[in-house]
């Protein structure tokens, strides 16, 4: 069962963070409990993309030990139509917690990953979330590792960039390969429109390139450029066909479709 | 020569409670003896496969932790079982093997030898030997 979904790439700007939110919040449109995780402590994003309020609470608190996870939840179901319930669990953004975020021995690392793996028992066992979506940092960082570490599914996500399909391979290779886990690889920003009447030819290639499945292909929306990260797409586009691409790759990871 | 005398207080342990007409309670104390026993060979083992003493307490760090890092640079055998207890958090040598489908043995092997190194704690409760990762509370 795919309960705990870790977003991660390469190189930052993939569209992981944007993967993440919409992808949570569809799962949480479908009637689903889902939390989702800003776990890029050097650079926090989800406070401001979601323009969530806590009460002084952050997960970096969670992590170090100081505050229970119920604490650091923001519920933001209101946002979203539907029954589903839509928590976030946020960073903080102050410089001073990302200086002291990055500042982290080993055996920090060692308790945070402990703290991550609780999640399970916390949320999934005794609180009944059916999701939790880490959104995480680009590269091979700590929390990043981590969080796959804990995940049960990993999101991929990469763009035809020649510097991210290189470093994807070899991250793929000689870090998701040694840990054994569940891979999902999106490609985003493909600039050909006609992109998917070409999926099988796609998925082919991501297999012999990648050697992971395929979750899917995301083209270049001007759209979600020009929305500035200000909406979560899916709740404001329900029609636009990002929409159902981020519904489809959704259902393929419910159902445990992705190989 | 002190296992020796531990022996022979074993023996002497159990004659007496053949007297006392216990005779399961002799068994669960001669498997209990056995296990030790056991554990102590695999111990054996690993400081026999890791080399001499100087080498051996380089490889005990004081403060190794079972980090991520840790976890990639490791040797795939002992990532597997490493993995593993990271998830569950304290097992059996047992339990481990029911999640890796390899044999009880080969996990006791591997765990003890991550206690070795100084990544796991070990202690006996009763006649389980559990295996755990110290995440001691933080400040």
């Amino acid at each position: 069962m795919n309960k705990i979904i870790a977003v991660h790439s390469y190189k930052g700007g993939t569209g992981k963070t944007l993967f993440s939110v919409n992808l949570a919040a569809t799962l949480a449109k479908s009637g689903k409990k889902v939390a989702i995780f800003d776990l890029d402590f050097r650079a926090p994003s989800l406070f401001a993309i979601l323009k969530a309020e806590n009460n002084g609470t952050w997960l970096n608190d969670y992590l170090n030990n100081t505050a229970d996870i119920n604490k650091v939840l923001v519920d933001l179901s209101g946002r979203l139509t539907g029954k589903g319930k839509f928590f976030v669990g946020l960073a903080n953004p102050s410089t001073e917690a990302i200086r002291d975020m990055s500042a982290k021995d080993r055996k920090w690392e060692m308790r945070a990953l402990g703290r991550l793996l609780a999640l399970r028992e916390s949320l999934v066992r005794d609180q009944n979330f059916d999701y939790l979506v880490f959104d995480t940092s680009p590269g091979l960082q700590y929390s990043s590792i981590n969080a796959i570490v804990a995940a049960d599914f990993v999101v991929v996500a990469t763009t035809g960039d020649r510097s991210d399909v290189d470093g994807t391979k070899r991250m793929l290779q000689e870090l998701y390969n040694l840990f054994e886990k569940k891979t999902g690889l999106v490609l985003n920003k493909v600039l050909d429109p006609s992109a998917t009447a070409k999926k099988s030819e796609m998925s082919n290639k991501v297999k012999t390139v990648y050697h992971v499945p395929m979750l899917g292909i995301v083209p270049c929306f001007c759209e979600i450029l020009r929305a500035e990260g200000n909406l979560i797409f899916v709740q404001d586009k329900p029609d636009h066909p990002f929409t159902k691409i981020i519904a489809e790759m959704a259902r393929k990871i419910e159902a445990n479709e992705v190989n | 020569m002190q296992n020796k005398s531990g022996l022979v207080a074993i023996r002497n342990d159990i004659r007496n409670e053949l007297f006392a007409k216990k005779p399961l309670s002799v068994l669960e104390k001669i498997e209990n003896s056995l296990e030790r026993l056991n554990d102590k060979i695999e111990v054996m083992i690993e400081i026999q496969k890791t080399g001499n003493d100087n080498q051996r307490s380089s490889l005990k760090l004081p403060d190794a932790s079972l980090d991520v890092m840790t976890l990639l640079s490791m040797p795939d055998h002992l990532r597997k079982t490493a993995m593993t207890i990271c998830r569950c958090g304290r097992a059996t040598a047992e339990e481990i093997s029911q999640q890796t489908t390899r044999a009880r043995a080969v996990e006791s092997a591997y765990l003890n030898q991550l206690v070795i190194m100084g990544y796991l704690k070990k202690e006996r409760k009763g006649r389980k030997a559990y295996f755990y990762i110290e995440r001691e509370t933080q400040s």
